[in-house]
């Protein structure tokens, strides 16, 4: 089967701070690694292509600075990365985000399957996936845990649910998110170091991709983002007591009832 | 006449694998005699059998556990032939990596090195957090090399402290890399990763390049033993042990201990004793110090290894297979009021073994900058 | 100050069981009701399944109608068919706002139905304002939960926002009111994505990385976690340990926190005679506040912590149980 594996890079959760004036991000500070549901999706992937055979396709949506990060995943087993890269694309919620990758995969072009991580960390909508597969008209599994093929260009993917497991049976094309955790990410290849380094990474600019312009970047997003603000300090309190056991109670009680009221 | 089919092969000689192993080891000097299995720990509460692991190699299979050796090196050591079985162990673990047949955890812990610089899988920006309010030089051609461990985990953070204020009190010049210091690699060539070890090393040996390094401190036993076999094979800068350090300033009259009436048992770490023969020089910086040594009776090229090396420290061991405990108990009986030790792995695994009621647990560094004068 | 196609505020509630809804289903139909009063509009609420009769159910809890999508291949949840069901409604009806609970099958939901509709969706918010133009304003926690952004959808209709659990309280069950219509929607197989295979309901596998409140032991327990048990219980929170606690049989090794076990990101984490090894604390470093308590005034657990008691353990657990009251 001809797999694609959406991923994105992001900066480190914990790196990036909020300018306290100006209420903006300052991801300056902040080392960039590929989502970790991502690093799921491709284990998933190239697990299924050991068990079934297939090439897995890494896709990405960014600046011309994730093309190392694409290497790394060829290094670790892929055959193939997509950048799609353009000014156009830039300032996209998840609805152009998601039409641009839907739009990359028809280019593509014989896809069976699509894999994505559950949400990014930079973000965490969990939206992009099931849109990808609304623009493609194609069927989905989200939050996956275990993919297997099954027959007649079926695939067989457990759900982890709030209430338990399911397993459903779909038909290629299929988009499917799969949770963190779900497995362990295998590390690079070194013998594959050579071939990452000198691979072709496609490069496809809003020319190179095609697709409607008015789904495509800030224009093509409904969204918006209209403010900004921290919540929670970098790092702890230590706050340090020696008091009585009930004091101490009391205190701790305290912190229960605050972290509570503080909701979501 | 009957038909007589061919049983199914027993064994499957695997001569390529064996090539690869004959290449890199010198395993095919083993001629069985099984003095390594009954040198080995692991051998009275584990299967392990070392003989049994080495003829299996011989045959290019991989017993899968090799994962449980700790590399203490008493096999080594107890060898007739001289076989390095440890070196074998890691050519082995680094021959499942192209199956991925490795234990969980490994991955994601290869990862965190690769992506963080060090075994924590924490930030590098806050791998300099171990100085807190010790002054560091930065100058000269000697460089102290902390390590992940003494970096991040606050318990080896008061052994980086230490060494740092006895080598600030000799009046040693001397750089230290803070958060651009990066692991050695001592995890991943012990797991059988030795391309990333490599990688790390390389790095390593740029930096100490780049600031006109001519000699590394190194705090850990492990980056001890790590950064000595990389840097040689790189040209890079001549490394030693912490207490191979402080005794040269010792000896030359720059520091001073005040006596103290303090009896104290010294527990040899792997990596600087029986793999390395860095023996006396830990004793004689307690006994400069004042402290009355009472040995155990495995110390030296005996000691009893502490559990940690071999990328055990990264691996999750059956209570019931942990060598640390004995240790313990050993150091207790010898009457001594401390046990005190120069490794990280160790003074972790000790620390977690002991009950309150036995024998606290110290890094040399520690007990001595006590008492330190210049 | 109504919102353009004013088909009012929707809701949708998802059912789960043969007439009740999620938890998040009912929470976001109270605040829908507080909204559409600011807003002077209706507040529809839409439910799917292969059966009428829940309707009767979301009467209490204040809609001016329920819309109920009865349809035997509607009997399970499938993002595609549902999808495609209650898109072609919300084409009929226009309305402004559509909110949906951020459960996971919800978030299956949202993301095809916001595209069908070609609209924007702000995903599981944390709180809900209106702007200087009625419009709503969805607050998303992003970067692993320390920076808040404010999303709007200016243009786009309708309004789309899923919302998390527990972000607004249940409302209460009061009195039917509002008019119930059903409406059998045009399906047939080919608009399934999938077929259920098999369902193994939860069972007694634990999770600690999903819990929002952990209480760990250590050896500073001395094996009492009978204590910490109640604790969780009251807490709503699950139990955790050290190795040292899952070494000596204490409790089960799968809820062991630590580097060689669970990395948890629990909102509060109570971390009671933990000394706080780097190999245990890299477990709890994402808590939202960790609160820590420990005999020794010098145990490193202390510069993990936002809140931490330095005493013995017993006397200050019992005095909390007795403060928190019998739950």
């Amino acid at each position: 089967m001809r797999i694609v594996v959406c991923m994105k890079v992001v900066p480190r959760p914990e790196e990036v701070k909020v300018d306290p004036e100006t209420k903006t991000l300052d991801r300056a500070g902040a080392r960039s690694v590929i989502n970790s549901s991502d690093m799921n999706a491709l284990e998933t992937a190239l697990a299924f292509r050991e068990a079934h055979g297939g090439t897995v396709t890494v896709l990405s949506m960014g600046p011309p600075q994730f093309e190392p990060y694409l290497r790394v995943a060829l290094a670790v087993g892929a055959d193939e990365a997509v950048l799609l890269s353009d000014r156009a694309f830039g300032g996209a919620d998840t609805l152009a985000t998601s039409y641009t990758l839907a739009t990359g995969i028809r280019k593509i072009g014989d896809v069976d399957l699509v894999l994505c991580g559950e949400e990014s960390s930079d973000g965490g909508t969990s939206q992009v996936p099931p849109s990808i597969a609304e623009w493609l008209d194609a069927s989905q599994a989200t939050y996956v845990e275990r993919l297997v093929a099954a027959k007649n260009s079926t695939v067989r993917a457990t759900r982890a649910l709030e209430d338990g497991k399911e397993t459903v049976e779909l038909s290629v094309p299929a988009v499917i998110s799969v949770i963190v955790g779900s497995n362990e990410p295998r590390f690079i290849d070194y013998d594959r170091w050579a071939f990452a380094q000198s691979a072709k990474v496609q490069v496809w600019d809003a020319a190179a991709l095609g697709g409607d312009p008015q789904y495509l970047g800030l224009k093509g997003s409904p969204t918006t983002v209209a403010g900004l603000r921290e919540v929670r300090k970098a790092g702890r309190r230590h706050e340090t007591l020696s008091v009585t056991p009930e004091e101490a109670a009391s205190r701790i009680k305290a912190e229960i009832d605050r972290v509570r009221s503080a909701r979501g | 006449m009957a038909q007589v089919s061919e049983p199914a092969a027993a064994v499957r000689f695997d001569d390529g694998a064996w090539e690869v192993l004959t290449a890199t080891t010198n395993a095919n000097l083993c001629f069985q005699c099984g003095t390594c299995t009954s040198a080995c720990p692991l051998a009275e509460r584990t299967s392990m059998r070392v003989r049994q692991l080495v003829r299996e190699a011989q045959f290019g299979e991989t017993d899968p556990l090799v994962w449980k050796c700790m590399t203490c090196g008493e096999c080594n050591a107890s060898c007739p032939r001289g076989v390095d079985i440890v070196g074998l162990v890691r050519s082995l673990r680094g021959r499942a990596w192209r199956t991925r047949e490795v234990p969980p955890g490994l991955p994601t812990l290869l990862w965190g090195i690769y992506s963080d610089g060090n075994t924590f899988r924490l930030p590098p920006s806050q791998r300099a957090s171990w100085m807190q309010d010790v002054k560091v030089p930065g100058k000269g051609s000697t460089l102290l090399y902390v390590g992940c461990a003494g970096s991040y985990d606050p318990r080896a953070q008061r052994t980086a402290r230490s060494v740092a204020k006895l080598l600030n009190l000799a009046g040693v010049d001397y750089q230290v890399l803070g958060n651009e210091e990066v692991c050695c690699g001592e995890a991943a060539r012990s797991i059988g990763h030795e391309a990333l070890f490599r990688d790390l090393q390389q790095r390593n040996t740029e930096s100490f390049k780049q600031r006109g390094v001519e000699r590394v401190i190194a705090l850990s036993p492990h980056s001890f033993d790590a950064l000595k076999a990389g840097q040689a094979a790189n040209g890079g800068p001549e490394v030693v042990h912490y207490t191979q350090a402080l005794e040269e300033l010792l000896d030359a009259g720059k520091l001073r201990g005040e006596p103290e009436k303090r009896t104290i048992t010294y527990h040899d770490p792997c990596y600087l004793g029986r793999q390395n023969g860095v023996y006396e020089a830990p004793r004689r910086l307690l006994e400069l110090s004042g402290l009355t040594v009472v040995e155990m009776r495995n110390n030296r090229g005996r000691s009893l290894c502490c559990g940690g090396g071999g990328g055990r420290m990264w691996m999750e061991t059956d209570p019931l297979e942990r060598p640390g405990a004995r240790r313990v108990q050993e150091a207790g009986e010898t009457g001594a009021e401390l046990l005190a030790t120069a490794c990280p792995y160790c003074i972790s695994v000790f620390e977690s073994e002991r009950g309150s009621e036995t024998i606290p647990v110290t890094d040399v560094a520690e007990v001595i900058a006590g008492r330190a004068r210049a | 100050m109504a919102s353009r196609d004013d088909g009012g505020l929707w809701v949708y509630a998802e059912r789960r069981g043969a007439s009740s809804f999620t938890p998040v289903s009912l929470e976001i139909l109270g605040k829908a009701r507080e909204l559409s009063d600011r807003l002077s509009v209706e507040l529809t609420v839409v439910t799917v399944g292969a059966d009428g009769g829940a309707a009767s159910e979301l009467r209490r809890y204040g809609p001016d109608h329920v819309l109920e999508l009865v349809h035997p291949l509607l009997d399970r949840h499938d993002g595609k068919a549902y999808a495609k069901a209650i898109g072609a409604e919300i084409q009929k009806a226009r309305p402004s706002t559509l909110l949906l609970g951020a459960t996971r099958n919800g978030q299956d939901l949202a993301g095809r139905l916001a595209v069908r509709l070609r609209t924007g969706l702000t995903a599981h918010i944390t709180s809900l304002e209106l702007d200087g133009n009625s419009h709503l304003v969805g607050w998303v926690p992003g970067f692993g939960g320390g920076i808040e952004a404010g999303i709007t959808c200016p243009a786009k209709r309708p309004q789309m926002v899923t919302v998390r659990p527990g972000v607004f309280p249940s409302p209460p069950r009061g009195s039917p009111v509002g008019k119930v219509k059903a409406v059998t929607p045009d399906l047939s197989e080919e608009d399934l994505g999938s077929r259920r295979v098999s369902f193994e309901p939860k069972g007694a596998s634990v999770d600690l990385t999903r819990a929002d409140v952990l209480v760990v032991g250590g050896r500073g327990t001395g094996g009492d976690f009978g204590r910490l048990e109640e604790l969780a219980r009251r807490l709503g929170g699950e139990v955790g340990a050290t190795r040292v606690a899952t070494d000596a049989g204490w409790v089960d090794r799968d809820r062991m926190i630590g580097q060689t076990g669970v990395i948890a990101r629990p909102k509060l984490a109570l971390v009671l005679g933990v000394s706080g090894a780097v190999q245990f604390t890299v477990g709890i470093e994402r808590a939202g506040t960790v609160v820590a308590v420990n005999r020794d005034p010098h145990a490193p657990i202390f510069d993990h912590a936002d809140l931490g008691i330095v005493g013995d353990l017993g006397p200050i657990v019992d005095s909390l149980l007795r403060t928190l009251g019998a739950a």
